[in-house]
């Protein structure tokens, strides 16, 4: 398709459009790490992970809880709501080392943990 | 708990309030209308009811990241409709008689639809998410006074401090009655463009980078002013370059639309043009 349309398309517009594609490509063809967390009983198992640096990470947050929850990180900028009994999916990184706390924003005191980045 | 609901509740509400303030200071100032405000709110309350209720399907969609690009989509058409209402301001004023006396018009009637749209587009979206709250709650009830309680008093201190930025711009001086607003419009667009961002980058529909720089240790998003400006003008500790760029751009948009409804040409109705 791109090759049918070259014709039409400026000169400075393809170069973009490869570099998006390159970057699409990149980041299927890399084989993305998965961590996958549960949630019982208001707590986070495993409460800590550790992840590469420099590598992103898909996080699967299954809450077994009946309540919701709200997976909240100031540290790894992510926020995202997980139904009670339901399934989420969030991408995280590529980070430097380090310490990355998390919690559970509707219950904050008991689910805390954190992203060990080596 | 309650220090939790008190802040959740606090940070959702102020979001919303911080917008409702402006542009109710604004349409109440250049043509004494308010009326717009309870139609937008009563819809962003519908709307945050079906996005609450179905929050479990909806999440499930693109993989599993729906709730991003819901959100993104309601943050991407927030901004544009606050750039909309910044063109409809300024050019609805080309109209004004010099006399004080408050001129409506079809872009004035503009403003206030688009500013209706979106207060309910951010009424949903906090709304919802204070709606998941304090539903969860409603099934365990072990905690569900001081919840309630928490998040009454959340409540309260973000609607008094809308209410006070509400009557504070309203008491400006009048060279500034009008910059003001507009300014704190770039900046709302801003951020939402940048929140836009970050909710697609966590669903990796854009490919995330390290972050331009970290002022944590100067100002954590974690402490009160941190967290007072996050929800005022979008503070990150850790902006990536992408949410810099969408920032700016938010801002832009909404300077430029300014500019263009002030200078672009006035429209003269065809019946009184007169010939050449």
């Amino acid at each position: 398709m791109t090759v049918q349309m070259t014709g039409k398309m400026s000169n400075w517009l393809l170069p973009i459009l490869g570099l998006v594609a390159g970057l699409y490509s990149h980041s299927v063809a890399a084989a993305t790490p998965v961590i996958e967390i549960e949630i019982k009983d208001h707590l986070f198992h495993p409460s800590e992970i550790v992840i590469p640096a420099d590598t992103k990470v898909k996080l699967v947050i299954r809450n077994l809880d009946p309540t919701p929850e709200e997976f909240e990180s100031y540290e790894l900028n992510r926020e995202k709501v997980i139904a009670g009994g339901s399934k989420a999916v969030l991408f995280i990184g590529p980070l430097p080392p380090g310490e990355y706390p998390f919690f559970g924003e509707f219950y904050p005191k008991t689910a805390q943990g954190k992203v060990l980045v080596e | 708990m309650l220090l939790s609901s008190v802040i959740l509740v606090l940070q959702d509400t102020l979001e919303a309030a911080l917008l409702v303030s402006i542009l109710l200071a604004i349409s109440y100032q250049q043509w004494n209308r308010v009326v717009w405000l309870p139609f937008g709110i009563f819809a962003g309350m519908v709307l945050a009811f079906l996005y609450a209720s179905n929050m479990s399907e909806i999440s499930e969609w693109f993989d599993y990241v729906g709730q991003e690009i819901v959100n993104a989509s309601l943050q991407i058409l927030t901004a544009l409709l606050i750039v909309v209402c910044t063109w409809a301001l300024f050019k609805s004023r080309q109209f004004d008689a010099g006399d004080g006396q408050p001129q409506k018009n079809r872009f004035a009637s503009l403003f206030v639809f688009c500013a209706a749209g979106a207060v309910a587009l951010a009424v949903t979206r906090e709304g919802s998410e204070v709606l998941i709250y304090l539903g969860g709650f409603f099934q365990q009830k072990e905690y569900l006074q001081t919840i309630v309680a928490g998040s009454s008093i959340g409540f309260s201190i973000g609607l008094s401090i809308g209410i006070l930025l509400y009557y504070g711009l309203l008491s400006l001086p009048s060279k500034w009655r009008l910059n003001t607003p507009v300014i704190l419009m770039a900046l709302v667009a801003g951020n939402m463009l940048s929140q836009a961002v970050l909710q697609l980058t966590q669903a990796d529909w854009i490919s995330s980078t390290r972050a331009l720089w970290d002022t944590s240790d100067w100002l954590s998003e974690n402490s009160i002013l941190g967290q007072s400006l996050y929800a005022l003008v979008g503070y990150e500790a850790t902006p990536s370059a992408a949410q810099l760029i969408a920032y700016i751009v938010g801002m832009l948009l909404v300077l430029a639309s300014g500019t263009v409804g002030k200078y672009s040409k006035k429209h003269i109705p065809a019946t009184r043009r007169t010939p050449s």
